[in-house]
């Protein structure tokens, strides 16, 4: 027994010992992180042309929306989420400031809920006067297939998918590669070793947006650049969306290889990323949906965090509320894009102020449709 | 199996008792508890809500009535979740890819989900009888490998296809679904909530009228008994195993086939872990488990409606944990109550000292 | 309650006898619907060897339990020396003085005497050199020739026996409550713990010995009490009492007797084992070694053996339970050696289990449901794969009448029913169906007087009727008394035959153990010594 106990204690010593090396050895790498490899060969800017981009949305135009009763449908996480649940809760908010709106209800849906839940709740909205009703997620697409149509009265909104067939239904769409793009451009431009890394946090289509954006932008900026790809989870399996530990585990893998530039798609587990990120000398982080650089609790990992791929949801929110208003939905585009300010990227610490010119190139090569951006990975 | 008194009282006092437990979070919340109560009953006169009770009770009847066949025999099977979710996705694929007579097609389906149950759960089986692998240890790990066969199997260029930026598998044919009962405005009524009515019947006949349910039953409550009693134990593990994963796999089928008519990305997992709870809400008893699911429902449905009048929805979920809770130990004291009670009839009977020392002690 | 019975007639008297060590007036402990003790009185004097006597069931658990301070009585006091006490623990019962040893022993195998001694009392002479003194001290004053560093799973049962008495003595106890301390012995080690009580007991201890074993209790004690019905009957002396007197005294009628009435055995084999042999899983050791045994209709044999001897696996195999090595089982001629327990259960087997609650009951099902357990394929109680519920309630009826299990009705639970009551209803099943031979392991262990007797007759009448038995039994007056052959089984062999109407129990005991030296039993009786350890492997 006292010899059992005396191997034992030999492993741990052992394993401290080489868990030490390890660590040495990995300190010298990420110390070394900008000397190891040459910064990309950058391509050619392309040229900005003028006149496309809109700075402002504000119409200036006063219209009167305290008439609406809104009904507020959040996904999974609701108000507080600090990904794009917020993004919608910050359109009402404003909405409740630009246009007078009072009366709105939010209702927040469960983990793992069943189909029929997601229906009463929409139901429950429509059946209690509120008009409009928005829902978040494409989660709720088969729900108002079958809700929308009792109710054709009712104006509905549906962030992130479309519903065949129901004209009272307006999808509000992003064009989330196309931010993604610019924002891959500013890794390009940014990475040190000329590679740089992307976590989903679920393998899912949307995500893959990101994914694909982002690729399409690095490559656009430096051709030679590697891009490496991590899930949290493959698809069916959604708690790669709320699982920070593995994040910061995957993370810490890319930039063990030797990214020095991530990018994060991964809803609750982003703040993962940002901790992998903020350990490691020397590397680089873009959030998403949010301007994360302002978010309180990331405050931490604020100096990492170089840009974010906005994802305007609080923008398609605010027009559809407008446009109800008005009572004209006609001019609410089919998807929100660059153009629209759907999409965007954060200026906020001023870290890309020395590219905002190349990017501002990019984007107007975007708005201008010279630049087509994929939105599927590799196609 | 007890006396009524000793079935009814438990699960009657733990769910006084979550309510109790509710009442004080909702008053210490500032939340007025009298008003989430009329919410929550009232939701079950509006639209469809009542229909939607019992559908979703049918599909956790299922689950709970698969986990409930695993307790009869001292089986966790936790896998039940990954049993009925792989059945679910497979039955998916198979079904939207065959084309057969209306009826035929659903009863393949149905048929089809039943075996990939059943021989998902043949895995855990097969490893506790022939290398004592525990059962909890092993249907834990294949949940997770079901999850990633799911997965696997629904990536677009598998058997997957895009619908937006939702995933599912392909559409089956209208020959393969099961026709709802239509009740005008309160919904459609699943038309394989009654094949969960009929499994009940029959898991009720199995276990209490057969042979076999016998066996069960005895190598359940003491392996060395039903041993001795010339019980092959090992076989009721493998048999049981093999039917829990059976009715596992029958779990998606009221929505697969009902309402759905493709898997997607976004259907929800999590019915085998609410069956576990019912089947202990239940005490294994069918018309327990009836009842168990229906008030799980009838909660489930409640987070809407709350969520409507600004009540925290998460009020369900702390009733639904604290009712599984009670009634365990609600069980526990009341059985032991019971069985104190009947050695005192027996006591009176004899007359005598006799039997407290003796039944006290145990075996000598 | 109809317990009118004098008691204690000389409770509290005798003061010429010296101090009194225990004295218990009035106890009365209930526990639901029952009075276990009612209004006991016990007078032990200090120094004296006292039994307190009553068949299984009659309260004694339960006022040792008072006693030692693990429950509290409702009524009555204690006086421990003279002075009133209340124990709340057995803690404050060892302050006091009492020390109790358990008939299941509870020692750490992986541990030595030593440790196994001081272990839990390290506050009373540390763990080093003055703990060691002690023990040893200890040791030589009660006569135990023990090894401190031996590891306890190498002792046999006698010498476990003792390491319990040191550990309470070494607790300091000066009076000692000995529960059924011979249940586990064979007749030579009942005279070796003898020979250590008395000569304690002329160093002052005072001994409580718990015993419904009357040849013994009137061998060791100094005075009788005894206790019926949960209340004292009354006290005897040992020196001028009977058997009889003692026994009409517990059981307040008269003793059943195990005696079997003429031979009918028949010369029709109903078992026979050819060879038969067991090796445990794994390491291959020889459980039971190339066994040849018959059972003729008609014929009871014995097995008598140390328990761990082989009897246990014997049993398993012969149902199936385990499979056999080699050898070869028939059953009435016919080879059961490969085919499983239901079907061997179904040729004619039936088979009472020597623990019934493990292996005979399932204990929270009702008795009708238990009457199904081993007959789920046959009439009554089943039809085709479906159980005949209604057949198996008028049969559990049938048992409750002819083998007098006292029980409000069918649909109890069978944990509700007393030891012995649980026995008659398992014999009752198992000679349901008309068996060929039965099993009986222990048939009457834990039971009652009165359901001994039922179990007996039964068994004697089925006997009569043709039935082959095959009896397992520690109680060596059983195997006398019913038996027709006796065989004795030592480490997994059959090493002696006896005829039970000539063969004595210790000539039986000098056997069980191997001392007798050859296969005759009878030759060779007067076995005086034995070997440490040789219970067996465990």
């Amino acid at each position: 027994m006292r010899r059992m106990r005396g191997v034992v204690l030999a492993v741990i010593a052992l394993t401290g010992a080489m868990s030490l090396v390890a660590c040495a050895k990995d300190a010298g790498r990420r110390g070394s992180v900008g000397g190891q490899a040459a910064a990309c060969k950058l391509a050619d800017k392309p040229e900005l042309i003028p006149g496309l981009i809109a700075t402002t949305t504000a119409t200036g135009e006063r219209i009167d929306g305290s008439h609406l009763r809104v009904g507020l449908a959040f996904d999974v996480g609701g108000r507080g989420d600090e990904s794009f649940n917020d993004a919608a809760a910050a359109g009402i908010d404003r909405a409740k400031e630009e246009l007078g709106i009072t009366d709105v209800r939010e209702v927040t849906a469960s983990h793992q809920e069943s189909e029929d839940v997601k229906q009463s709740r929409l139901r429950q909205l429509a059946q209690d006067g509120f008009n409009p009703i928005i829902a978040v997620g494409f989660s709720y697409a088969d729900s108002l297939e079958a809700v929308a149509p009792e109710f054709p009265n009712v104006r509905f909104a549906l962030v992130d998918a479309t519903v065949e067939g129901a004209p009272n239904v307006t999808p509000l769409l992003f064009s989330e590669e196309q931010g993604s793009f610019l924002v891959g451009v500013a890794a390009a431009y940014k990475s040190r070793n000329c590679h740089v890394g992307f976590v989903g946090g679920v393998e899912t289509p949307l995500i893959q947006k990101f994914e694909a954006g982002f690729l399409q932008g690095a490559k656009a900026a430096a051709p030679d650049i590697r891009v490496d790809v991590k899930y949290l989870t493959s698809a069916g399996d959604f708690s790669g969306f709320n699982d920070p530990e593995k994040a910061t585990h995957s993370t810490r893998g890319l930039l063990d290889r030797g990214a020095d530039v991530i990018y994060q798609a991964a809803g609750g587990s982003g703040k993962g990323v940002f901790a992998a990120v903020d350990d490691a000398d020397g590397a680089m982080a873009i959030g998403v949906d949010s301007d994360q650089y302002k978010q309180k609790n990331l405050a931490a990992y604020r100096d990492v965090i170089i840009t974010s791929m906005l994802k305007r949801v609080d923008v398609g929110v605010v027009d559809f509320l407008r446009a109800v208003a008005k009572n004209d939905l006609s001019a609410m585009p089919d998807v929100l894009n660059l153009k629209e300010n759907g999409v965007d990227y954060a200026t906020s610490g001023g870290k890309l102020d020395d590219i905002e010119d190349v990017l501002e190139a990019y984007k107007s090569q975007i708005i201008a449709g010279n630049i087509e951006v994929r939105d599927r990975p590799g196609a | 199996m007890g006396s009524l008194r000793g079935q009814l009282l438990p699960p009657v006092l733990a769910i006084a008792f979550a309510a109790l437990l509710c009442t004080i979070t909702l008053l210490i919340s500032g939340a007025n508890p009298g008003s989430a109560l009329a919410a929550m009953v009232g939701q079950v006169g509006e639209g469809t809500t009542a229909v939607d009770i019992v559908n979703s009770a049918s599909v956790y009847y299922l689950a709970a009535l698969a986990v409930a066949i695993g307790f009869q025999m001292n089986l966790f099977n936790i896998g039940v979740e990954g049993q009925y979710r792989l059945a679910a996705v497979v039955a998916a694929v198979v079904g939207g890819a065959v084309a057969l007579p209306t009826g035929v097609h659903a009863a393949f389906i149905i048929v089809v989900a039943a075996l990939v149950g059943a021989a998902y759960a043949a895995i855990p089986a097969i490893l506790k009888v022939t290398r004592n692998v525990h059962e909890v240890i092993s249907t834990i790990m294949l949940n997770a490998i079901a999850a990633g066969i799911i997965a696997f199997m629904i990536r677009d260029d598998m058997f997957g296809v895009l619908r937006g930026n939702n995933i599912s598998t392909a559409e089956i044919a209208s020959s393969g679904w099961v026709p709802g009962v239509p009740l005008g405005g309160y919904g459609t009524l699943f038309g394989l909530a009654f094949l969960a009515v009929a499994v009940g019947i029959g898991y009720w006949v199995l276990m209490n009228r057969t042979r076999f349910g016998f066996e069960l039953r005895a190598a359940g409550e003491s392996p060395t008994a039903a041993t001795a009693g010339g019980v092959n134990a090992k076989r009721m593990i493998l048999v049981s195993m093999l039917l829990s994963g059976g009715v596992a796999g029958l779990v998606a089928m009221p929505e697969l086939l009902g309402r759905d008519h493709t898997y997607l990305m976004t259907s929800p997992a999590g019915y085998g872990f609410t069956g576990i709870a019912i089947a202990l809400l239940g005490r294994n008893h069918p018309a327990g488990i009836a009842f168990g699911a229906l008030l799980w429902a009838f909660l489930d449905k409640s987070a809407v409606a709350l969520d409507n009048v600004g009540v925290p929805k998460e009020i369900v979920t702390i009733m639904q944990g604290s009712i599984v809770l009670s009634v365990v130990v609600a069980y526990a004291v009341v059985r032991r109550f019971e069985l104190r009670a009947e050695q005192r009839r027996v006591g009176q009977k004899l007359g005598g000292a006799e039997p407290a020392a003796a039944t006290a002690g145990g075996a000598s | 309650m109809t317990t009118p019975t004098p008691t204690g007639t000389d409770a509290g008297a005798d003061p010429g006898g010296g101090a009194t060590a225990v004295v218990l007036s009035g106890i009365t402990k209930r526990f639901p619907g029952v009075v276990a003790n009612d209004n006991v009185c016990l007078t032990v004097r200090r120094g004296e060897v006292h039994a307190l006597c009553g068949e299984n069931g009659a309260g004694k658990s339960t006022l040792m339990k008072t006693l030692y301070g693990m429950q509290q009585p409702d009524e009555g006091t204690i006086e421990i020396n003279g002075e009133q006490v209340h124990f709340r623990s057995p803690a404050d019962a060892i302050a006091a003085g009492i020390g109790m040893v358990h008939q299941h022993f509870m020692l750490a195998d992986n541990l030595t005497v030593l440790e196994n001694v001081v272990l839990g009392a390290e506050s009373a002479h540390g763990i080093g050199g003055r703990a060691r003194r002690r023990v040893a001290e200890l040791a030589r004053q009660t006569g135990f020739d023990l090894a401190p560093d031996l590891l306890v799973e190498r002792l046999g049962v006698a010498d476990r026996q003792r390491v319990e008495i040191l550990k309470v003595l070494y607790r300091g106890a000066r009076i000692v409550i000995l529960d059924e301390p011979t249940a586990v012995l064979v007749p030579q080690e009942v005279e070796d713990l003898f020979a250590s009580v008395r000569a304690m007991r002329e160093q002052g201890y005072t001994f409580l010995f718990i015993s419904h074993k009357l040849d013994e209790v009137r061998a060791i004690a100094d005075s009788i009490t005894v206790i019926r019905r949960g209340t004292t009957v009354g006290t005897a002396d040992p020196a001028t009492v009977t058997n009889r007197q003692l026994a009409e005294m517990m059981v307040g009628t008269e003793l059943p007797s195990p005696q079997t009435r003429e031979s009918v055995v028949t010369d029709r084999a109903v078992l026979e084992l050819r060879g038969l042999t067991l090796r445990a899983e794994g390491d291959g050791r020889e459980l039971l070694h190339d066994l040849d045994l018959t059972v003729r209709a008609g014929e009871i044999l014995g097995i008598a053996g140390v328990e761990g001897n082989g009897q246990t696996e014997l049993v398993e195999t012969i149902m199936g339970i385990r499979r056999a090595s080699a050898g070869r089982i028939l059953l009435s001629g016919k080879d059961i050696t490969r085919v499983g327990t239901l079907a061997r259960r179904e040729a004619g087997i039936g088979y009472v289990p020597e623990d019934r609650h493990r292996y005979g009951l399932l204990l929270t099902q009702p008795l009708w449901w238990n009457r199904i357990l081993g007959y789920q394929t046959r009439r009554p109680t089943a039809r085709r794969g479906w159980l005949d519920r209604a057949g198996a309630r008028q049969d559990t009826e049938r048992i409750v009448r002819d083998f007098d299990v006292r029980t409000p009705g069918i649909e109890v639970a069978a944990a509700a029913l007393s030891g012995g009551n649980q026995q008659k209803l398992i014999v009752g099943r198992e000679l349901s169906g008309d068996p060929v031979l039965l099993i009986a392991s222990h048939p009457t262990r834990g039971v009652d007087v009165g359901a001994q007797a039922l179990i007996w007759e039964q068994i004697k009448d089925a006997r009569a009727a043709g039935l082959a038995v095959l009896l397992i039994s520690a109680d060596l007056d059983e195997l006398l008394g019913l038996s027709d052959t006796i065989k004795v089984m030592l480490r997994g062999r059959l090493v002696a035959e006896a005829d039970p109407k000539t063969v004595t129990p210790e000539e039986l005991g000098a056997a069980m153990t191997g001392a007798a030296g050859d296969r005759d039993a009878k030759k060779d009786g007067a076995a005086d010594h034995q070997e440490p350890g040789e219970g067996g492997d465990r």
